[in-house]
């Protein structure tokens, strides 16, 4: 009798996630285009403020959205099960945030293979591996975070005086993401001679990593007195331990992403500043751009999306 | 009994890819079908070296790590140039090595494998990421891709070599001694080492099977993704178990086969893509798929406890 109690609890399990699923299935809605949105994950505030965004185009457009991610940011394996699931069902185009440049590569060729038009969110493909596999994206929509972190270091530079000691808290190494701030950040600052970088660690995007990653630097390195996080979240963990240590207000924290939580940061002045990117905007864009490549309209191979500082005069 | 709880696992399999084809015409398709089989090799061969550990009654937590390590070392080995037949031999040594080193704590060191393979769980990846500097490892020679592009018919390369694995891992599980021993030592392993066998021998080879299936199926992830992470393979050691205790293996050792394994990691696999297909919410496949796993292991639980009274 199991046999059969398995199977029922299978059917039951499954048909029950089936009624409960936002929106209409895609084979329902013929003459509809649908556009993929596959994310990174969607427990970060930044993606789904993105998924916000595009879901609004989408409406707005008259196209069927169908956003996927995987469960954890780093899982790319995983990620390219989701393209491959996705080219299965007839997708007209594909908008992704690649988990890892490279890697997705090998997914993106299979979209290539089926037909499936490109639109790069957020995260840029490695050039060389995209060029290789003979993978070509219509667009690549996102902000340039090579700027982004120019912007912060320009920032810490002007807000010390020029005379600082910084702890840098960086992101998973080896992504495009995190590499482009950290670039951008040490060529900021690379003109003011008394800024000095002294301790640079990764706390892989996590803010409980940040944490701890800072609490250590600040041991190391009593002397630091400015901060640069590559993610908002690792910079709110480092507020943490500044205030773990009683250093509240002594250390100047700027991170990136202007997340909620380190706006309200900034207007309490416990950290200095942010560099705001706009999510929701990146979606809106990305769909945008998917709709006129299905429409046969040409668009530009780089959207930038805007980039701004926010501190204690303009966060809210 | 354990004939019929195989099959049972096997009937789950068909009613949900019966129900994935009344719901979605893009489940039974040999496309998506392969799509499957080729996603599902991964884990399907993690699970061969869990179902070994699991049913000597042990547990092995470093299984995700070992994959990220061997990984890696074949990564370097291909980038440096080597030659295609040494970058995998080290490869797999380096996944037997740290297979046996955790067996050999477990059995001579008298240890707990939960603690001993925690442990290790986190020098392997602490290595891999030490040799990377936590970077992925990439530029490798076209050829290698093969193992992951390659066709042989219209089948794709990893699901014959996960086809060649549970084969040839099923019949050192039936037909040889060693085999015999895994299923003795997780059933009664003081019994076993009553009638001469060389438990602690053994116990180390299986944890040693364990390290090279993570290897093999480094190689698969390697040559899949074009590059090798540091970072991959996390959490794969909770894929496995699950697989190998959806397929009835009981975690309290001597009872299980392969071939449950195997529709095991095929419920995981299907289910995944099927929730894909469907596009349903992914927070919503984490809660389905660990429903599975729950009332899987609920229903065997209830079942035995029947069948003893």
């Amino acid at each position: 009798m199991r046999n059969v109690t398995l199977g029922l609890v299978v059917i039951a399990a499954v048909a029950a996630v089936s009624c409960n699923r936002g929106g209409p299935p895609v084979a329902d809605a013929p003459g509809k285009p649908t556009i993929a949105l596959v994310l990174k994950t969607l427990n970060h505030p930044y993606f789904v403020d993105m998924r916000r965004g595009a879901q609004e185009a989408a409406d707005r457009l008259g196209v069927t959205l169908q956003v996927q991610a995987a469960e954890r940011e780093i899982d790319v394996e995983k990620q390219m099960q989701i393209v491959e699931n996705l080219i299965q069902t007839g997708i007209q185009a594909l908008a992704i945030t690649p988990s890892g440049s490279r890697e997705i590569v090998s997914a993106l060729v299979k979209a290539r293979d089926a037909k499936v038009p490109i639109i790069v969110v957020d995260t840029r493909l490695d050039p060389k591996a995209a060029a290789d596999a003979g993978v070509h994206a219509e667009t690549f929509v996102g902000s340039d975070n090579y700027e982004g972190g120019k912007l912060a270091g320009e920032y810490l530079v002007k807000a010390t005086g020029g005379k600082a000691h910084v702890g840098i808290l960086e992101g998973i190494p080896g992504h495009e993401t995190g590499d482009s701030r950290l670039r951008g950040f040490r060529d900021a600052v690379k003109g003011a001679t008394a800024v000095t970088i002294v301790a640079s660690q990764p706390a892989n995007w996590e803010r409980d990593q940040g944490f701890n990653v800072f609490q250590n630097m600040l041991q190391a390195h009593p002397e630091i007195d400015s901060v640069f996080a590559c993610s908002d979240l690792m910079a709110l963990g480092a507020l943490e331990a500044i205030s773990a240590a009683h250093r509240t207000g002594s250390i100047k924290v700027v991170g990136f992403d202007a997340l909620d939580d380190a706006k309200k940061a900034i207007a309490e002045g416990t950290m200095a500043a942010s560099v705001a990117q706009f999510p929701a905007e990146m979606g809106r864009v990305a769909i945008e751009s998917a709709v006129k490549v299905i429409r046969g309209e040409k668009i530009p191979d780089d959207i930038k999306v805007k980039l701004e500082l926010v501190t204690r005069d303009n966060a809210k | 009994m354990n004939r019929a709880r195989q099959f049972g696992t096997l009937i789950g399999l068909v009613a949900l890819c019966f129900v994935l084809w009344i719901l979605t015409p893009y489940f039974l398709t040999v496309s998506n079908l392969l799509n499957v089989a080729e996603q599902t090799s991964i884990n399907a061969i993690v699970a061969v070296g869990m179902t070994f550990v699991i049913l000597s009654a042990g547990i092995d937590l470093s299984v995700g790590s070992i994959v990220a390590l061997s990984g890696v070392i074949l990564g370097m080995a291909l980038r440096d140039g080597q030659p295609l037949m040494l970058a995998l031999t080290v490869a797999l040594a380096v996944g037997v090595v740290s297979g046996a080193v955790n067996g050999l704590l477990i059995s001579h060191g008298d240890l707990p494998p939960f603690i001993v393979t925690l442990g290790t769980m986190s020098i392997a990846r602490g290595a891999a990421l030490l040799v990377t500097e936590g970077r992925p490892v990439s530029g490798f020679a076209a050829s290698f891709r093969v193992l992951a592009t390659g066709r042989v018919g219209f089948v794709p390369a990893p699901v014959i070599i996960t086809a060649a694995v549970y084969l040839l891992a099923h019949l050192v599980l039936t037909r040889t001694t060693f085999g015999r021993y895994v299923y003795a030592i997780g059933g009664n392993e003081e019994a076993t080492r009553l009638s001469g066998v060389a438990v602690r021998f053994h116990k180390a080879m299986i944890y040693a099977v364990s390290g090279l299936m993570s290897a093999v199926a480094a190689v698969i992830l390697t040559a899949r993704l074009n590059s090798a992470q540091p970072i991959a393979g996390m959490m794969y050691e909770l894929d496995a178990i699950a697989a190998t205790v959806i397929g009835g293996t009981s975690l309290m050792g001597g009872e299980g086969t392969l071939g449950g394994t195997l529709v095991g990691a095929l419920i995981m696999g299907v289910l995944r893509n099927g929730l894909n297909l469907l596009g349903v919410s992914s927070f919503l496949q984490q809660i389905v798929i660990g429903g599975v796993i729950v009332v899987a292991v609920l229903l065997d639980t209830v079942l035995k406890r029947k069948h003893r009274a």
